[in-house]
């Protein structure tokens, strides 16, 4: 059927500016490599988590405030956030959490669960590096509560291969709250 | 104290029944009952100075950011005179929030829902339809403004109050202030933030981090095990004793205010420890050898000697201020922290206890340094202090964790009979040449400042 109907809008509506995404085999590969990633992290495999990340990381999830629409390019700070790590840093969390015993805030540990959709693969300049853009719903569960802390954020990746898999190069994770809803993010996102 | 007349709870139970001055003890129920924190907003969160942010948040005309003044929103602003106004972001025509962004720029707030619009001093501009008077007849426009709290600036630290009749800030420091210039007084331009605070919920009353601000030095050997193990506060052997660097100091305390004086030869033992002895050199060798935090060049070194009295400089060379708090509701935290290349980093944390009821509470927490420092360095400080302090800091995340412990526990039928015991008593102690301001107890941090921070709680409540 050809519709040739016009669309009626009260203003021009702009094109679509996103670059192309990636072939189906590589968006397949890097999804199962997010998969990965959490459940690395929701079995409280830390150590082991550390294989995948880039030696040249940056893990940053910066502050966000409620601001008017026409300020919404300064929602995100492009230099504060909740975290701000690299690789040395990480595992330096990793080494208090895993080998101390007094790592409080996450002993006992919380029961985490990392739902990860709506992946996006595009190419970059740079062969073999992708960047991924990810949905994460995380839901935190600690002690004896009957209900979950809940933390919802898009993660933007920059992903590389490496060998037949890939390590994590950076990760920023935008979260959809401006005040955090937990009592600290001792758990990586 | 018996003829004083004190709030009475609807069981009965007065004020002054939570406390045991004898014994230093305070009823657990104090960290969760509703009735004693309805009291706490009248008596306390409208009668003081609060902290709410720092001037380089809003460095220009029109700028603004919404804090908390306990429960109230109140909006943050600069004028086009360069003066800081704080006004109740509540619409005096009908109720609405008249900002609902967290910050921005505006010279004129306009409510959205009927258009009464005000200046960053809170002024009243005018109603839509000026002619048909939708603002009445009945009050002049003076009278329409937002209402004004009272604000005062300490070294680009923005305090407000509601109280008119509050003495100026400097009588809620009392003599601590002297140790306050110490820490927020160091250099000619003084300091400014690393970028807006992060902002977090704790389900916990707001108590439980306020009166451990003020100098709960024990809660470092366990809370804070983990530091040890990883080495970031030195190295300790298996056994905690009692000549274990951070624990060392001079604790000093008044009117609540309380903070810890660490030890400059001990953390120079174990974060520099050149083998040198500290102890040989002059008060300004000291300083120049291991300069308190935040003092990251010669520039600000050199400010520093030029701003501070001979007194204040003798501080620093034995015990720098470091933790602490300002009564009621601020904690900070002015560290050295370790960097990845060895070297001795620094940042300085501030946060705010928002309460928002008698089991929840918003903190917010300010990244700062000397304005000042070379970029490059303040990168640095930035990432070191998010890594230490905060949401994800790896001190201040297991201190996060265990208030709301606190919280639920004061709910139990048999728990709120339980007592908050301060009993570590060290006595007033004050070293040769330490100079005579507020209470000083020198030696191993006990529990002797952080009693002053009930002590003033208590005389506010039972006023």
């Amino acid at each position: 059927m050809n519709n040739t109907a016009e669309k009626v809008a009260p203003f021009e509506i702009p094109p679509i500016n996103l670059p192309k995404p990636t072939d189906s085999i590589t968006h397949y590969q890097i999804q199962q490599f997010l998969h990965l990633d959490a459940y690395l992290l929701d079995h409280n495999m830390l150590a082991e988590w550390l294989n995948i990340l880039a030696p040249d990381l940056r893990y940053f999830v910066p502050i966000r405030q409620t601001r008017e629409r026409k300020d919404r390019d300064k929602e995100f700070s492009t230099k504060l956030g909740h975290m701000d790590d690299n690789f040395q840093s990480i595992a330096m969390r990793v080494h208090r959490l895993v080998n101390t015993g007094t790592a409080w805030s996450e002993d006992p540990a919380s029961r985490v669960r990392r739902f990860v959709t709506n992946v996006s693969v595009w190419e970059t300049d740079v062969l073999g590096e992708y960047d991924v853009t990810s949905y994460l719903l995380l839901t935190r569960n600690r002690f004896y509560q009957d209900d979950y802390h809940l933390l919802s954020a898009e993660r933007i990746d920059r992903i590389r291969r490496k060998g037949e898999s890939f390590e994590l190069v950076s990760r920023e994770v935008r979260m959809d709250q401006s005040v955090l809803g937990m009592p600290n993010l001792a758990i990586f996102l | 104290m018996l003829n004083k007349s004190t709030p009475t709870l609807r069981d009965g139970t007065r004020i002054e029944d939570l406390f045991n001055l004898e014994t230093r003890e305070v009823s657990l129920s104090t960290m969760y009952d509703p009735e004693i924190h309805q009291i706490e907003m009248e008596k306390i969160f409208t009668k003081v100075w609060l902290l709410l942010g720092h001037a380089s948040e809003i460095p220009k005309s029109g700028d603004y950011v919404v804090r908390y003044m306990g429960q109230d929103e109140v909006i943050v602003s600069r004028d086009r005179k360069d003066e800081i106004h704080v006004s109740l972001n509540v619409c005096p025509h009908r109720g609405m929030h008249v900002c609902t962004a967290e910050s921005g720029n505006a010279q004129v707030h306009k409510c959205i829902y009927h258009g009464w619009a005000f200046r960053p001093d809170g002024s009243f501009v005018g109603a839509p339809l000026e002619k048909e008077k939708m603002h009445g007849e009945i009050y002049p426009k003076e009278k329409l403004g937002l209402k004004k709290a009272r604000v005062q600036l300490f070294h680009g630290l923005i305090f407000a109050t509601w109280n008119q009749e509050a003495a100026p800030l400097e009588d809620q420091l009392g003599d601590m202030k002297f140790y306050y210039d110490i820490m927020f007084g160091k250099t000619h331009g003084g300091m400014e933030v690393l970028g807006a605070p992060q902002r977090l919920t704790i389900p916990a009353n707001w108590k439980t981090a306020g009166e451990q601000a003020a100098c709960d030095g024990f809660h470092t050997l366990t809370l804070h095990r983990s530091q040890f193990d990883i080495g970031n506060f030195g190295n300790i052997s298996d056994t905690m004793d009692e000549f274990i660097p951070i624990m060392q100091g001079v604790n000093v305390a008044q009117k609540g205010n309380a903070l810890r004086c660490i030890s400059a030869a001990t953390t120079f033992t174990s974060l520099i420890g050149s083998g040198e002895d500290f102890s040989k050199l002059s008060d300004l060798e000291k300083i120049t050898k291991l300069p308190p935090p935040g003092i990251v060049t010669e520039q600000l070194l050199a400010e520093m000697k030029e701003r501070l009295s001979p007194e204040q400089i003798h501080v620093c060379s034995v015990a720098p201020p470091q933790v602490g708090n300002m009564f009621p509701n601020v904690n900070l935290l002015f560290i050295y922290a370790p960097l990845p290349d060895g070297t001795l980093g620094s940042g300085y944390v501030i946060h705010t206890i928002n309460p928002m009821g008698a089991d929840k509470f918003q903190w917010i927490t300010w990244f700062l340094c000397e304005k000042d420092t070379p970029e490059e360095i303040k990168d640095i400080i930035r990432a070191v202090a998010v890594q230490t302090g905060g949401t994800s800091g790896l001190i201040e995340q297991d201190d996060s964790d265990t208030w709301p412990h606190m919280t639920i526990a004061a709910k139990g039928a048999w728990g709120r009979t339980e007592t908050l015991k301060y009993q570590a008593i060290g006595g007033e102690n004050r070293p040769e040449g330490w100079p005579d301001k507020a209470h000083v107890y020198a030696g191993l941090s006990k529990d002797d400042a952080q009693w002053h921070w009930w002590l003033q709680y208590h005389e506010l409540m039972t006023q």
